[in-house]
């Protein structure tokens, strides 16, 4: 497995998607709201024909605020689902995580050009809002 | 081991599977007395293929259980016949088999010493057929042609034909796009559009062929079931015969796989609570052997499959209180009652028809008891023809498209007011109060505008009203998961992707969502009060046009009547005693559009009628037949807005 990871912003933060996890990154489109469904859960959107509910990573994470551009598809065995994110930053091989982390969806952290970047557990990331 | 040896061992399992299926089939054939010697060497082909495969693969229990099979079959073929006290032997060794050709270890030692201790105990009978068994050795060509009289067939991987269905789904919704486009480009390009004609023909046939291809006869699942019965009336000391009628009735693959343990369970329920003790059968007059019959038909746009016995019936006491619950489904689902005193092993305690009802439910379907004391039971499931396609009734609110089965759809009515019912919002229908279906989005369900149109859903003998802020229409749509994140999530039956490529969520009938209980009070000023602008009868064949132009004019505050077509409406003028306009079809049967304007024209009472045309009928002929016999307007449904509909209207009914 290659450490090679997408960087994303959030509300203002920096993380990493291990890009074994990512498909695809798309534009924001039209989503449909789907009453009922978890707050983070903003609805589904069609894309090429697939719907693919989308998901508002901010509100995961529990960040405030945000100025979403992207979602970023990912996947994890069965689930699907795409990430809002504010920006796609880079494309990039990750330094040794050198910091430590609290959170149960990141699977560690580490500094790239003075900015703290940590490293998202997609699994647990989607895992999390599924609705069982 | 590489990919294609586990591709191999895929396929000689489903072979074997296959090959089990029938062997069950013509030994229960055998034990019942229906099966004969065609019987026989129909087991000791299947046996003898599945044997050569599991050699060729090396699985050698599966090999010696099938060896094992195909000699007993061997020698029953010479004596003419098996003998009864051997089938359910086979039976459990066809089974063994089952499991060894799925990696089970050590299923066959013990069922081989069985048979060969059979063959001992029966002795002399077998060692005489034996040798006559040896002596027939050079039959064995017969056995090695067992493919030549079953029809052609490839294996598809399920996942495939549904790749395929997205693919056709999509390339309709394209076809449609180019549609959009050519029309607004304005006419002229004629050989571009009779091009897009023969594509909708060939797009439509493409389709219906690929859902063919997830459909499946309900036989594939049936297999089991009279075994399945068999067994369960031995282990209770009773007995009972399954009929199986409408196996060859197509379903979904997706809605097979899982009603597959739900008849299963009926089964279960049928010969535990249904079907008496032989005696107990005697003292009541019925014949010792119980009945139970599974049969499936096609009823309107759904399936239905019915487990019936000639059993005990749900308790007298039960049945009269069913008018109280709703229904008879409704109250044995919620109360867990079974219809047996004791809750016997075998029935599963504690899983009663409310697990059944659900698993029908997710599927889209619905359930129904019909019961006799004394005289059986009846339970249908009423099941969707394919998950796939499904025809809806599209409508926007909060500026989202939704859509609603058009199975469930009731009627199409408008609301001018909301009440109350138990402290849930509620509208007034014919003197009745229907609950509002809350989607939680937009505008709360006290605050819905004046005469907005109201979907009535009706669905396991209930009804809600689905708030709408405007129809779009009827569609056939192709319908798509919501994603696995969502597939937890209750109140939807999936997502269709739209021709502008918006995406309607398709709601689940019998999950509505409730609206919140509302501690305001609901009630505002009536708006009936308002002057109606006159009464309109509407002519259309289709239910939803009738009901769309229904909820448009009563929107706009028409009193509204409505035909299914000329006949009906002519009937229907001559008794209405307040009619100010017509607004018709053209095309229906019976009596069209054209005839039911030179009727009006010709009769002496409504001669002066004002009589729209609403039709699909852009051309310039049919408009000129139109002005001929006498329409005052003409409407062409590509250009049908509300707009343009109510002008004409308003102009017509204001003179």
């Amino acid at each position: 497995m290659s450490d090679v990871h997408v960087h994303v912003r959030v509300a203002g933060e920096h993380y990493a998607l291990p890009v074994e996890r990512v498909l695809e990154v798309a534009e924001l489109d039209t989503i449909a709201a789907v009453p009922g469904a978890p707050p983070e859960i903003l609805g589904v959107r069609n894309l090429r024909g697939q719907v693919l509910p989308v998901v508002a990573l901010a509100a995961v994470l529990g960040l405030p605020g945000g100025d979403p551009t992207r979602v970023v598809v990912v996947e994890s065995g069965e689930l699907h689902a795409g990430l809002r994110v504010d920006e796609v930053l880079d494309v990039e091989e990750l330094p040794p995580r050198s910091e430590a982390v609290e959170s149960n969806l990141l699977s560690g952290a580490c500094m790239v050009d003075g900015e703290l970047v940590g490293v998202l557990d997609v699994d647990a990331v989607l895992s999390s809002i599924a609705v069982r | 081991m590489t990919a294609s040896d586990e591709e191999i061992r895929e396929l000689v399992r489903a072979e074997a599977g296959d090959c089990l299926q029938r062997i069950e089939a013509s030994l229960l054939a055998l034990e019942s007395g229906a099966g004969g010697v065609e019987e026989i060497d129909s087991i000791l082909r299947d046996a003898h293929s599945v044997k050569g495969s599991a050699a060729m693969i090396g699985w050698e229990e599966s090999t010696a259980l099938a060896h094992a099979i195909e000699e007993r079959m061997e020698r029953g073929r010479e004596a003419g016949s098996i003998p009864a006290e051997l089938i359910d032997l086979l039976l459990r060794a066809a089974d063994g088999l089952g499991r060894a050709v799925n990696g089970e270890q050590g299923v066959a030692p013990p069922l081989l010493a069985e048979l060969t201790a059979f063959d001992a105990e029966h002795g002399g009978e077998s060692a005489e057929a034996s040798t006559e068994g040896e002596a027939a050795a050079p039959h064995g060509p017969v056995a090695a042609a067992p493919t030549a009289e079953r029809s052609p067939t490839i294996r598809v991987d399920a996942a495939k034909v549904d790749r395929m269905l997205d693919a056709v789904g999509e390339a309709v919704l394209h076809h449609r796009r180019l549609e959009h486009a050519l029309e607004a480009a304005g006419p002229g390009i004629r050989q571009a559009s009779e091009e897009l004609d023969l594509g909708d023909v060939l797009l439509a046939d493409l389709q219906d062929s690929v859902v063919q291809l997830r459909t499946l006869p309900l036989s594939v699942i049936t297999s089991p079931f009279p075994r399945a019965v068999r067994d369960l009336a031995a282990e209770q000391a009773k007995e009972a015969s399954l009929e199986i009628s409408g196996a060859e009735t197509q379903l979904d693959r997706v809605i097979l796989d899982g009603i597959s343990e739900t008849i299963v369970h009926l089964l279960r329920n049928a010969v535990a609570h249904g079907i008496e003790s032989p005696e107990e059968r005697e003292r009541a007059g019925k014949p010792r052997l119980g009945r139970i019959e599974l049969r499936a038909h096609q009823r309107g746009g759904m399936v239905a499959i019915e487990v019936a016995d000639d059993g005990r019936g749900v308790a007298a006491e039960l049945v009269s209180q069913a008018g109280e619950a709703g229904s008879l489904a409704d109250l044995l689902a919620t109360t867990g009652l079974s219809t047996a005193e004791s809750v016997s092993e075998i029935a599963g305690r504690g899983v009663g028809l409310d697990a059944v009802k659900r698993s029908v439910e997710r599927l889209g379907g619905g359930l129904e008891v019909r019961s006799e004391p004394g005289r059986g039971t009846e339970v249908t499931l009423l099941l969707p023809l394919t998950l796939a396609l499904m025809r809806v009734l599209l409508f926007e609110w909060a500026g989202q498209a939704f859509a609603l089965p058009m199975t469930a759809v009731g009627r199409v009515v408008a609301v001018s007011d909301t009440t109350s019912l138990g402290n849930r919002p509620a509208v007034e229908i014919e003197g009745r109060a229907v609950p509002i279906s809350w989607l939680g989005l937009g505008a709360g369900p006290g605050e819905v505008p004046p005469r907005s149109p109201a979907v009535i859903v009706e669905s396991l003998g209930r009804q809600m009203a689905v708030m709408c802020e405007a129809l779009i229409g009827e569609e056939e749509v192709v319908i798509k998961s919501l994603g696995a994140i969502l597939a937890g999530l209750d109140g939807y039956l999936g997502a269709a992707i739209l021709g502008d490529g918006r995406i309607a969520l398709v709601l689940d009938p019998n999950h509505l969502l409730d609206a919140p209980r509302e501690e305001m009070a609901l009630d505002r000023p009536a708006d009936v009060s308002a002057r109606s602008p006159g009464t309109v009868l509407v002519v259309d064949d289709q239910f939803s046009a009738r009901e769309l132009q229904r909820s448009i004019l009563e929107v706009a505050g028409y009193r509204v009547e409505v035909a299914r077509d000329g006949r009906e409406a002519l009937r229907r003028i001559g008794e209405m005693t307040e009619l100010d306009l017509v607004v018709t079809d053209v095309q229906m049967p019976e009596m069209d559009g054209f005839e039911l304007v030179e009727a009006i024209r010709a009769d002496d009472v409504h001669r002066s009628l004002p009589v729209v045309l609403v039709t699909s009928l852009g051309d310039e002929a049919s408009r000129r037949r139109g002005v001929e016999v006498g329409a005052d307007a003409y409407v062409v449904k590509n250009e049908f807005d509300q707009e343009a509909l109510l002008e004409t209207i308003e102009r017509l009914t204001a003179g």
